[in-house]
């Protein structure tokens, strides 16, 4: 993992004490909201419904034990002992007063974390792959470029005032699980014809109020070229995006007007002026260095299966149900990387108690290496395991309320706070999702469903990722009241597609009876046992399906 | 409202001119890049001292070929958020090799005089009471830089390794 | 980005609301133009007299943070359009009732 040097410790020391001072000329009445407001986004520090909310970054959803105990200790005195991990694998604080935010910074800062850059006209936190490093059908581990980017795009003086928000994510070549293709920019690791590993640039996906699926602007970028490839990409968003129209401005609204080929020649052009003076140099040791901080802990030889892992699943059925839905291949033999659900039934998708963030810490500590990932999903992530300690881990998970055996299952449920938490949400996201979650709680209903991604966000903003759902869910207000909109066929992979509405909004208390239809019909119309909801839907297309959503009205 | 060079206040008696240059001498006016560049194809175009005003929608390139007769070049910010201005600095500064006065105006506040600094303007025309106390002060809120910008500042990738060659990577 | 409130007519009955800068909870206008974390302190107010508030508010950023017009009854209940979400700002989230207001959290 990453640790600051003195330039990335003295930038956040200083960032701090900026921001203080920032807050200090705010509360003074110095500096009015309208224009603190700006300000305080490229802190994280949002108004929401109940109390200021601090977005604190995650780069590329990487902590450690040092950090999560940090965090914990943040949501004990300054919150209510809990977060909330977000699909930006970023962590949330609902309760935060503004007259401590200096404090929280600083506090933070002491363990290597920050809040720059995670709202805001800006560059934000970049994403990644939550398995990089220990996934088998990775090229290379996106890491080290995930944190070249971050460094790359803190303070940045040209590109600080945006038309609109900027997120970029790196994916390191395998499948697709950091959803490349529904950022401003997406990279992908992979080698050209030569065998050199580069990028693949992907632009102008996004979701929100008009959803693309991104474009590939260069088959393959070079390593060395790429920030200043970046830079070219940059560089005609900020001159040529919208500004007059805060729904338009995303630089896929850019992409999508200019049509795509215009759009790839003023990069091409602007990346091609580019003179020695404006290249970002970026030494060939510096890269090294970072890359340092990646490499992959000595494996111990071990083989490839454990019997004391399945000798114990075959005596524990909640450890095997557990194993089957959240263990995911790793890399290394004898290893596995554990996927740590956060939504268990009832609670709301993404939290975690201060007591959690500990356990997870100190399970990390001592079974994975320290290494702990947030997933864009809003679940956590153990990296490194060896299979033969899965049992000891699932005891120390089950004991932290951890062990919900649902990963990538209907009630693995991405949800955005919506309108328990959000000032911009038209209807609440937690309660909908609580409500399919106790429809679908038999697990052995579950097990019979397999893989299905359900996703909920409260407005057209998307953060709950609802076009990219297998269903997805959306909630609108009509007259004051919450209807769901549900769309179908939405995947954030590699094949990544936007769902379609499938018809009228439901009201709150018929969504879960109506996709316990759909299920059902499923059910009924797969092919066999192994043909995922998606494949089926994808087979079949909407109208059974939507035919079954609608079926009791 | 005072205007900043190199953080002093300072004076400059030209006033701007959406009309063009009529009778007045060059070095009395800032003009718009349309007069400009129409004065540039008229017959007796000035060639000296000239100063022109951007808006965010100009393209830089345009004054690149005659960036000699020009020692002003001031960029507006119609509003602090809207961030075009620093690229057209970047462009002047680092592309184009423009080396003379280079002026922000229009909405410029406090927190972004940092970001104009970086990005190649040497002087602002920024209202405060205490307008050279304030500009030191948020100019050295942060004493380093990930990235190179059109200011002198090198960028944290190099000096971590000093005796990296210039060519970087490649 | 904040969100757009509805625009609510001269006649219809209503309180501003807002948040208190320093600390961010949820506040209403008394009729001695100061702030209260309670509803039921808020001066219930129509027409020229709302909108005189409401500049006033608008200029008295030390202590709250954008404050507009909130739908009530005349005898300032929460009501119209967006009675749930200014239920939930008023009480808490729905699903942690141990948090907000309602929790006696004041
Ligand atoms: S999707 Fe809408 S309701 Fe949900 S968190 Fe985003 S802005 Fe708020």
């Amino acid at each position: 993992m990453y640790r600051y040097d003195e330039f990335d410790e003295n930038l956040v020391r200083q960032r701090a004490r900026q921001f203080r001072g920032q807050v200090e000329r705010r509360l003074s009445g110095e500096l009015p909201e309208e224009h603190f407001k700006p300000l305080r986004l490229q802190n994280g520090v949002y108004l929401q419904l109940h109390a200021y909310m601090l977005r604190v970054a995650i780069p590329y959803g990487q902590l450690d034990g040092r950090k999560l105990r940090g965090l914990a200790d943040i949501a004990d005195r300054y919150d209510k002992r809990y977060g909330h991990f977000t699909t930006r694998q970023n962590i949330q604080f609902n309760w935060i007063r503004l007259e401590d935010m200096p404090e929280v910074l600083d506090r933070l800062a002491d363990v290597g974390m920050h809040a720059i850059q995670t709202s805001g006209n800006c560059i934000r936190n970049v994403t990644s792959d939550p398995f990089a490093g220990a996934a088998a059908d990775e090229v290379e581990d996106p890491r080290p470029w995930c944190e070249i980017i971050r460094q790359w795009s803190t303070f940045h003086p040209e590109f600080s005032h945006l038309p609109r928000k900027f997120k970029i994510a790196v994916s390191g070549g395998g499948h697709d699980r950091a959803a490349i293709r529904v950022h401003d920019i997406g990279l992908d690791l992979r080698r050209n014809s030569d065998g050199e590993i580069g990028f693949e640039v992907v632009c102008g996906g996004g979701l929100g109020r008009t959803p693309h699926v991104g474009v590939t602007v260069r088959d393959w970028i070079s390593k060395p070229e790429l920030l200043s490839y970046l830079e070219a990409i940059m560089r005609v968003y900020n001159r040529h995006g919208r500004r007059d129209n805060k729904y338009k401005a995303r630089i896929k609204i850019l992409v999508n007007e200019l049509g795509e080929a215009t759009f790839r020649s003023l990069v091409e052009e602007e990346f091609a002026a580019q003179n020695e003076r404006e290249k970002v140099i970026l030494p060939l040791a510096e890269v090294d260095r970072i890359e340092a901080y990646f490499a992959p802990p000595a494996f111990d030889a071990a083989p490839a299966a454990s019997p004391t892992l399945d000798e114990a699943r075959r005596l524990n059925g909640d450890l095997d149900r557990w194993a089957r839905h959240n263990l995911r291949s790793h890399k290394a033999p004898g290893y596995t990387s554990i996927l740590v659900s956060l939504k268990p039934l009832g609670a709301a998708p993404g939290d975690a108690t201060s007591d959690q963030m500990r356990a997870m810490a100190d399970i990390a500590d001592r079974f994975a290496g320290g290494d702990i990932r947030v997933a864009h999903e809003q679940d956590l992530v153990l990296t490194h395991v060896r299979l033969e300690d899965v049992p000891a881990v699932f005891a120390a998970l089950q004991t932290a309320g951890l062990a919900t055996a649902n990963g990538g299952m209907i009630t693995d449920i991405i949800a955005c706070p919506g309108l328990d938490y959000c000032n911009l949400a038209n209807a609440r996201s937690i309660s909908v999702a609580n409500s399919i979650q106790a429809a679908f709680s038999d697990p052995d209903l579950e097990d019979m469903i397999g893989p299905l991604h359900l996703n909920i966000s409260g407005c057209i903003n998307a953060c709950g990722h609802h076009h990219v759902g297998h269903i997805g869910i959306l909630g609108v207000d009509k007259k004051g009241e919450e209807f769901y909109q549900v769309l179908f066929g939405g995947r954030a992979d590699e094949r990544a597609a936007i769902g379609e509405i499938a018809g009228p909004g439901l009201k709150h208390e018929d969504i879960a009876p109506a996709l316990k239809r759909v299920v059902q019909r499923y059910l009924s119309l797969r092919s066999s046992p192994e043909e995922t909801f998606i494949d089926a839907l994808e087979r079949l297309g909407q109208a059974p399906f939507r035919e079954a959503l609608y079926a009791a009205s | 409202m005072p205007l900043l060079r190199h953080g002093r206040v300072s004076s400059c008696s030209r006033i701007f001119s959406d009309s063009g240059f009529g009778d007045a001498a060059a070095s009395d006016v800032i003009v718009t890049l349309r007069s400009f560049l129409d004065d540039r194809s008229s017959t007796a175009s000035r060639r000296d001292d000239v100063a022109v005003r951007l808006r965010p929608e100009d393209d830089p390139r345009l004054l690149a070929n005659d960036l000699d007769a020009v020692s002003l070049i001031e960029v507006e910010f119609p509003k602090y958020t809207d961030g075009r201005g620093y690229s057209i600095a970047q462009l002047l500064r680092r592309r184009y090799g423009y080396t003379r006065e280079l002026r922000a105006v229009g909405q410029v506040l406090r927190d972004q005089l940092s970001l104009m600094r970086r990005s190649g303007f040497d002087a602002v025309v920024f209202d405060h009471p205490d307008a050279e106390g304030v500009y030191a002060e948020a100019v050295g809120e942060l004493s380093s830089a990930y990235q190179g910008a059109a200011d002198d500042a090198v960028s944290i990738f190099l000096r971590r390794r000093p005796g990296a060659s210039p060519g970087g990577l490649t | 980005m904040s969100s757009e409130r509805p625009k609510l007519g001269p006649d219809i009955p209503k309180v501003i609301t807002g948040w208190n800068s320093r600390t961010g909870r949820v506040i209403y206008l008394t009729a001695d133009r100061d702030w209260s974390e309670s509803l039921a302190d808020a001066s219930v107010m129509t027409g020229d007299q709302a909108q005189e508030a409401l500049r006033f508010a608008s200029t008295d950023q030390v202590r709250v943070s954008d404050p507009y017009f909130m739908q009530v009854t005349q005898d300032g209940r929460i009501s119209g359009r967006e009675t749930l979400r200014e239920t939930i700002r008023a009480q808490g989230p729905t699903n942690h009732p141990m948090f907000g207001k309602q929790a006696g959290d004041l």
